[in-house]
């Protein structure tokens, strides 16, 4: 036990936890973006022009992994 | 077995988050990202100043030809997102500005020798100014205090700029609730668009950290790679803030453009109720 708490705080399993799972959300929404977005130039190749747009709904998405990072700092 | 534990979770990359003071100028502590802002900033200037006296009508190669192209792409951007393109055209300097300023700062901020290189104490010495909330949050807070001045210009006063947000007759208690809400989350789009920017550029700055420590001697090839990712999300974190916030200003805009002749008659819709779908269409009741 003394092994444990010397390296591995609750704190840090928490910090670890938080990362992992809070990134998990925005990695799929990210694939889901991604995908839907290929395989609409797949079906019409003209949509390829709304990669900016598939760009701004990433960061919209990505802002919540991000949240998750950035609350890791509040925990002590 | 404890000790090597122990100094294995002890001693890891110097990470820093928040910025530290670096000297102090008349009673103010000057932190290490507002000093490296500075340098940013007058490096960025002078050589903007430059490159515009430089222009010419044919097109020259060099860096001028990447911040022509920049120039272009974000003017384009800017003009296509109004459905109005010579009412667009106005706001397209104060977004090149933005974007230019956005990327080079981030780009800067990647320089070997930015970052936990020099330090000053504890403190590295300098630090990129998008990797710092304050300086994040102060983009985002003029950026969307010019954005609420354009478009209560554009929408001809505050009466009929507060009028968008609401669907209908603000004193429907639903439509009253929406627009409310509506309300509160444009002033999260501050927060939104200054924690993106600063959480992407300072996550690229650790992992950058972490690389260059876990390659120990052969630091510049591991770090390498990140690196080159960063010089990407850095384009990308400027593109997609100009982008929202071209996007925050056209909405209110374009809305306001519609429904101009909405809004007087906004107190007729209350005393006279509106025909309801089943006055409309006896239909929907036989089907």
């Amino acid at each position: 036990m003394d092994l444990f708490a010397a390296a591995a705080s609750t704190a840090v399993l928490g910090k670890g936890l938080m990362i992992g799972l809070g990134f998990i959300g925005p990695a799929i929404g990210i694939g889901l973006i991604g995908g839907n977005y290929l395989s609409a130039v797949g079906r019409n190749p003209e949509a390829a022009k709304f990669f900016g747009q598939a760009l701004v709904f990433v960061a919209i998405v990505e802002l919540f992994g991000l949240l998750a990072f950035a609350s890791t700092f509040i925990v002590k | 077995m404890n000790a090597l534990i122990s100094r294995f979770a002890d001693s890891g990359p110097a990470i820093h988050v928040a910025p530290a003071g670096v000297f102090h100028l008349g009673g103010v502590a000057i932190s290490n990202s507002v000093l490296y802002g500075w340098i940013a900033g007058l490096i960025i200037t002078t050589f903007l100043v430059i490159v515009a006296r430089k222009v010419t009508v044919r097109p020259k190669g060099g860096a001028m030809q990447f911040i022509e192209a920049g120039a272009d792409f974000i003017s384009g951007l800017v003009e296509n997102a109004f459905d109005d393109r010579k009412r667009g055209r106005k706001y397209v300097p104060f977004f090149v500005t933005l974007f230019f300023f956005i990327l080079l700062n981030n780009w800067f901020g990647l320089i070997p020798g930015v970052g936990e290189a020099f330090h000053r104490g504890d403190n590295p010495l300098l630090r990129p100014f998008t990797a710092d909330l304050n300086g994040t949050f102060a983009m985002g807070i003029v950026t969307m205090i010019y954005v609420y001045a354009s478009s209560i210009r554009e929408s001809g006063g505050l009466k009929r700029y507060f009028a968008h947000f609401f669907v209908g007759s603000p004193l429907n208690p639903l439509y009253f609730i929406i627009g409310i809400l509506e309300m509160l989350t444009d002033l999260t789009r501050v927060f939104s668009l200054s924690l993106r920017l600063f959480l992407n550029v300072t996550i690229g700055e650790i992992v950058i950290a972490v690389f260059s420590y876990l390659g120990h001697v052969a630091a510049p090839l591991t770090a390498l790679p990140f690196t080159l990712v960063e010089l990407f999300i850095g384009a990308l974190q400027a593109y997609i803030f100009t982008v929202l916030s071209v996007m925050y200003l056209a909405i209110a805009v374009n809305h306001a453009g519609h429904h101009a002749d909405e809004v007087e008659d906004i107190d007729a819709h209350v005393l006279t109720p509106e025909p309801t779908a089943h006055s409309k269409s006896p239909k929907g009741s036989t089907a």
